[in-house]
């Protein structure tokens, strides 16, 4: 029996292999949401804005200087007021920063302004350098409300008075942050586990109903059952031989976090099996279902577009008006980007196990109705 | 006899989508999806989960809340008791937990400064940063509605637009750039891979009729049912959204523009890779990095020169750029929006020809 299960997987791993068209089908998708997350790391965090400064008094040196020294907010160019007008035509900036001339004087009335030119062509960009800047006009009377002041102010007993009457005492949960990439890496992982597994066992059953060799399969001696379990071996050996590298290179590459111990090393790699179990029977669900490589590809890409993205993929499940997070709940996707996230992020397991419990349902569920399907659908093809 | 051909090839391109109609249903089904789902994105770019925990109840706390909840769209404050928030935080379903001491009223009252306590899940950098900017933003707001003295700056902003546009409206007119790709690009593809899955191709070459005629009327109709398709979308933008177009007109026609460029640029994929299966993933493949960086979350410029540059090789750059121009009223590409166009329109023509030399050549073999 392990012979013919192994002699059915072995065929269609090679199968597999000499067809590009599916390999491309299973990783594209995957690596060009790969690419996206890296484009968009570049959109994060800080925008270019010119800053203009006209005056020469101590004052204005003193908010300069408090706008330079934010770099995390800002991919600052100190210009002249025409150059800064070309630049923001140009779009080379997203805002203009004018500290005006008269700054100092209007600083001793107790009102002087900066001024902010924004390009708000989207009101998230703008948002972005609205709290920026107005969080630099504050730093000038109330120092503790910059970044340094919030993690190192009042957090660390020293609290300075200032004429806003609050200050911040900000702790943070984690001692290092974890950096956008690495954050948006783990759905791309989960995208290409459900892309290989889904579409490289539904491609493989879909076959065997279009060429005919269905037939051929269900007249083998072997019998059924080491057949049905060696198309699902094949389809997660493809899975895992496509995905284990990736997750290596990811690694190397530091574009995923070092694993924080041995456990969660273990936790990592029991998820992953999951996933790709419940891929692999996914897949095979598919390839009984629609049985024409063409449709399967697009139905493939569809399912694996709404299990990436309703699962979390592109944002946090939990920020999501409630009824998508109903609708999240019922996609294993969400228990394994929660989890993978788990795993890799925190210091703890906290909610790891139910996680883990909920793809392992997803996985026994799909594999036992494939394995029940297939075999019958074989019977009748 | 060209108008001949063109109209035959045509009908014939309608009877083979009509055969597939579950294969069109389901790139319209994957192209609409890309819209609904990057729309999932938007919602979460703004008014990050914070646990409000008000220990205070006072006259200022309440102001500090409504300065909280004022901030630039940052916070969604969620009142909680202090261990349902820290459970929720550790569940990694807050961004941060915002606690108003008791006394706090008081003691600014006094005129006294307190530090209030917030915990951040600094697990996204992105959101940490939104909320460490907003918490200082919304206290400084603070500041002045309560005429505090000793404030002596403030932020006077000066809009380049009139008017905010939202950013789900803002991503959603960019994702149509993306569908007019997705569906047009496949539905183009499908019209000339099938003639090398089929053999076709060398009928092609061998009938009296010019190949231009037979390509146009192919791609015409696959143009026509993407056009449909993304008209649909359109209609569903401005349903769910409520956003209108400054223009429909501009908008339709835009969009007519775009299917028919992508329309040729999937049929000279089609006849470079000769396979349906090996296309739609190729084009699901592109169509997300040239998305992102094509202007579709914010102008492309203002990601670094490097970005812009590489984003010039993307069409979807062009086809955003006079997108937003058309439906928002936005520029959103340093280059003018006819220039744009015409990027398209030259690309377009390049793609016919490689088409019309694949057909030529595809016959010898």
């Amino acid at each position: 029996m392990i012979r013919a299960i192994w002699g059915m997987a072995r065929n269609d791993i090679a199968v597999w292999l000499r067809s590009p068209a599916a390999i491309a089908a299973a990783l594209l998708p995957a690596l060009g949401m790969g690419i996206l997350v890296a484009v968009l790391t570049n959109s994060v965090g800080q925008q270019p804005v010119a800053l203009v400064v006209e005056g020469q008094g101590r004052l204005t040196k003193r908010i300069a200087k408090i706008i330079r020294a934010d770099s995390e907010a800002y991919l600052l160019t100190e210009m002249n007021a025409a150059e800064a007008e070309r630049a923001i035509g140009e779009q080379r900036v997203a805002a203009i920063i004018v500290v005006p001339t008269d700054f100092d004087d209007a600083a001793a009335y107790g009102n002087a302004a900066i001024d902010l030119y924004l390009n708000n062509v989207d009101i998230d960009l703008a948002d972005d350098l609205r709290r920026s800047v107005t969080r630099s006009a504050a730093e000038f009377d109330a120092p503790q409300l910059g970044l340094l002041g919030e993690l190192h102010g009042p957090s660390e007993n020293l609290l300075l008075p200032n004429p806003y009457r609050v200050a911040i005492s900000e702790r943070d949960l984690r001692e290092t942050n974890v950096s956008f990439l690495q954050y948006q890496v783990i759905p791309i992982v989960v995208l290409i586990v459900v892309s290989a597994g889904l579409l490289g066992t539904a491609l493989l059953t879909a076959r065997d109903f279009e060429r005919g060799t269905a037939k051929l399969l269900i007249l083998s001696p072997a019998g059924h059952l080491p057949i049905v379990f060696g198309r699902l071996l094949g389809g997660t050996m493809i899975t895992l031989g496509l995905v284990a590298p990736l997750v290596a290179v990811g690694f190397m590459a530091r574009f995923m976090p070092p694993i924080p111990s041995w456990q969660h090393g273990a936790a990592l790699a029991a998820l992953l099996v999951a996933v790709t179990l419940t891929s692999v029977g996914l897949g095979a669900l598919l390839g009984i279902a629609i049985r024409n490589d063409r449709l399967v590809t697009m139905a493939g890409l569809n399912a694996a577009v709404y299990l990436f993205f309703l699962g979390g993929g592109f944002t946090t499940v939990a920020f999501l008006p409630p009824w998508i997070q109903t609708a999240s709940r019922a996609l294993p996707t969400s228990y394994a980007i929660e989890g993978l996230r788990q795993a890799l992020f925190y210091p703890d397991l906290v909610g790891f196990a139910h996680n883990l419990s909920a793809i392992a349902a997803f996985g026994v569920a799909s594999i036992t109705l494939a394995a029940a399907l297939l075999a019958r659908a074989w019977r009748r093809a | 006899m060209n108008a001949h051909v063109f109209v035959a090839s045509a009908k014939l391109e309608l009877a083979h989508l009509n055969r597939n109609r579950a294969f069109v249903a389901l790139t319209v089904l994957a192209a609409v999806s890309f819209l609904v789902m990057v729309s999932l994105f938007g919602l979460t770019g703004s008014y990050a989960p914070t646990a409000l925990i008000d220990l205070d109840g006072g006259p200022y706390s309440e102001s500090l809340i409504q300065s909280l909840e004022g901030a630039h769209h940052s916070f969604r404050l969620l009142p909680m008791s202090a261990a349902d928030a820290q459970g929720a935080l550790r569940a990694g379903r807050l961004v941060a937990i915002v606690t108003i001491p008791q006394g706090f009223s008081a003691q600014v009252e006094r005129g006294a400064t307190v530090a209030i306590n917030v915990e951040i899940d600094n697990v996204n950098i992105d959101l940490t940063n939104d909320v460490q900017r907003a918490l200082p933003a919304a206290i400084a707001d603070f500041g002045r509605a309560n005429r505090f003295p000793g404030v002596r700056v403030h932020m006077a902003e000066h809009d380049v637009w009139p008017r905010d546009t939202a950013y789900i409206p803002y991503l959603a007119v960019s994702a149509l750039a993306l569908d007019a790709m997705m569906i047009a690009g496949i539905l183009g593809a499908l019209a000339t891979a099938r003639e090398w899955e089929r053999k076709s191709v060398k009928l092609l070459r061998l009938a009296p009729a010019p190949a231009g005629a037979v390509l146009g009327g192919k791609l015409a109709v696959a143009g026509g049912v993407a056009f449909a398709a993304l008209a649909v979308t359109v209609a569903a933008i401005v349903a769910i959204f409520g956003v209108l177009p400054v223009s429909f007109v501009a908008t339709l026609a835009t969009l007519a523009a775009c299917v028919a460029i992508f329309t040729c640029f999937g049929a000279w994929l089609g006849a470079l890779l000769k396979r349906t299966l090996a296309v739609a993933p190729l084009l699901f493949g592109l169509v997300m990095p040239f998305y992102i960086d094509s202007g579709a979350l914010e102008p492309t410029r203002f990601d670094g020169d490097r970005i812009w540059l590489i984003a010039h090789a993307s069409p979807v750059y062009y086809a955003v750029g006079v997108l937003e121009w058309a439906y928002h009223g936005l520029h959103v590409t340093p280059e003018p929006v006819y220039v744009d166009l015409l990027v398209l329109v030259a690309m377009a023509g390049v793609c016919v020809a490689l088409t019309l030399g694949s057909f030529a050549r595809g016959g010898q073999r």
